[in-house]
C-alpha cells in the first residue's frame, strides 16, 4: 500500500485530523534513549518511553504510561497523578516494585522464573494484574 | 604524559586496594613507570598492603596543602625499579582535600609517569569525588554479589555523569564452582546489568590474604591463579588481547571429575 503524500490516500488515524479526535489522555511523551542506572530517577508529567533498561535502584515516575523497551528491574510508578487506567509495559517485566495510581505491588516472594515475553501491568477490578502483551485483533483494549 | 586511572567500586571490601596494588606492581614489573595514589584519607590501606607503611614521612594532604612537593612525599618501592606510592593521611579525613586540588595534583604528577593509579575509597561522597577529579579513565571493581553489583551500577552512573565514560570492569573473588551450581552470579548476569566492557576476572584465592598480611603483591606469585589473572589484566591495560583464563578446576580432583563424567 503506497502512501500518497499528496494527501489523497493517507492512512487516517483518529485524532490526527483525519477523523473524530478521540479523547486521549495527555499526549506529552518523552523518549529516553539509554539505560537508567541505580540511583537515577526520572519524574515526568505524561508518558515515558525508555529505550534501554531500568536497573534495580532506578526509579521512573510518570502521570501517564511507562514503556520500557528492555528489562524493567527498578521501581516504576505509572498514573502517578491518580490515573488508574495507566499501564506499565516492558520487554522483561521484573520490577522490584510496581505502582499504578495508588496501588503498590511487587513480585511474589520466593524463587520464580520471570516470563521472557513482553508483558503489561494494569489495574483490573481494583488489582494490579500482569498480562502477556499482544498486538493484533486480540489486543487488550 | 601518563594515563590517570581511578580504581573504584562504590561498595567497600570488594578489592579496590588489592587491585590497585597488584596492577601497579604488575605494570611496573612490565617496565612502566607507575605512581600509586591512596585517596582513602583517614582509612589508608594501600601502604599496608604494599608493606610500605613504616616508610611514610609525608602524605597526600601534606602535598595538597603545600607542606612539601609531591616528589618528597613519594615512596619508592624497593622491590621494583619504577613503582612509587603517594600515601594517604591517616590522621585527617576526606574533607582535607578538594576535587580541584586532586585534579591539579594529578596534572602535576602525570608528566613523570606512564600510569597513575588512584585507589578510590568506598562510597559516593567527598572521597569518591576527590578520587575521580583528576582521572582520565575508570576501572570499576565488583564481586559477583547482588549488593556489590547494585553499588557498582550506581558508581557507573555517577562516573558517566562526570564524563568518565566507558569504565572497564573487573570482577573479583569469582568462585567458578559456585557459579556452575547456580549459587553465584555469573559474569553474564553481571554484565547484563552493568553493561560495560570486561577488563578481567580474578578468582577467589587464599594467597591474596596471605600476601596482604605479608605486604606482598600476589601478581608476583607464579603459582597463584589470582596473580595470573592480574598479570593478564596488566597486559590488557597495555593493549594486548589476552583471552580470559579458564577457571575450570584444573587440579587432580577436577581432572578425575571430568574423566568420570561428573560436572
Amino acid at each position: 500500500m503506497a502512501a500518497d503524500w499528496a494527501g489523497e490516500n493517507l492512512l487516517r488515524f483518529p485524532g490526527r485530523g483525519g477523523g473524530e479526535p478521540e479523547d486521549m489522555s495527555d499526549d506529552n511523551t518523552i523518549m529516553v534513549r539509554r539505560t537508567l542506572r541505580s540511583g537515577q530517577s526520572l519524574h515526568f508529567e505524561g508518558n515515558v518511553v525508555i529505550l534501554g533498561d531500568v536497573n534495580p535502584g532506578a526509579e521512573v515516575v510518570a502521570t501517564g504510561d511507562i514503556v520500557v523497551m528492555g528489562s524493567l528491574r527498578g521501581v516504576v510508578h505509572a498514573g502517578a497523578g491518580g490515573d488508574s487506567n495507566a499501564a506499565v509495559y516492558a520487554f522483561r517485566l521484573q520490577p522490584t516494585q510496581l505502582r499504578i495510581a495508588n496501588r503498590i505491588t511487587r513480585a511474589p516472594d520466593g524463587e520464580q522464573s520471570f516470563s521472557a515475553t513482553p508483558e503489561v501491568a494494569r489495574i483490573r477490578d481494583g488489582m494490579v494484574v500482569i498480562e502477556s502483551f499482544q498486538t493484533g485483533p486480540e489486543r487488550q483494549g | 604524559m601518563g594515563e590517570v586511572i581511578v580504581v573504584t567500586s562504590g561498595k567497600g571490601g570488594v578489592g579496590k586496594t588489592t587491585t590497585s596494588a597488584n596492577l601497579g606492581a604488575g605494570l611496573a614489573s612490565a617496565g612502566s613507570r607507575v605512581c600509586l595514589i591512596d585517596a582513602d584519607i583517614g582509612l589508608r590501606n594501600l601502604d599496608v598492603v604494599m608493606g610500605l607503611e613504616n616508610r611514610i614521612v609525608y602524605d597526600l594532604v601534606d602535598v595538597t596543602s603545600g607542606n612539601c612537593s609531591f616528589k618528597k612525599a613519594l615512596i619508592k618501592d624497593k622491590r621494583f625499579e619504577k613503582l612509587f606510592l603517594l600515601p594517604a593521611a591517616q590522621t585527617k579525613d576526606k574533607t582535607a582535600v578538594s576535587p580541584a586540588q586532586m585534579e591539579a595534583l594529578c596534572d602535576e604528577i602525570r608528566d613523570d609517569f606512564d600510569y597513575v593509579l588512584i585507589d578510590c575509597p568506598a562510597g559516593i561522597e567527598q572521597g569518591f569525588r576527590n578520587a575521580i577529579a583528576g582521572a582520565d579513565h575508570a576501572v570499576v571493581v565488583t564481586t559477583p554479589e547482588v549488593s556489590a553489583v547494585r553499588d557498582a551500577d550506581r558508581i557507573i552512573g555517577l562516573l558517566e555523569k562526570e564524563d568518565l565514560r566507558e569504565p572497564k570492569l573487573i570482577v573479583n573473588r569469582m568462585r567458578h564452582q559456585m557459579v556452575k551450581h547456580g549459587d553465584m552470579m555469573s559474569i553474564d548476569d553481571i554484565i547484563e546489568i552493568l553493561a560495560i566492557d570486561l577488563l578481567g576476572v580474578v578468582p577467589e584465592d587464599e594467597m591474596v590474604v596471605i600476601s596482604t598480611n605479608r605486604g606482598e603483591m600476589v601478581v608476583l606469585n607464579n603459582n597463584s591463579k589470582s596473580g595470573q589473572a592480574y598479570r593478564n589484566i596488566v597486559r590488557r591495560i597495555k593493549g594486548e588481547d589476552v583471552p580470559m583464563m579458564d577457571l575450570e578446576d584444573s587440579g587432580l580432583l577436577g581432572k578425575i571429575r571430568r574423566i568420570i563424567g561428573l560436572k
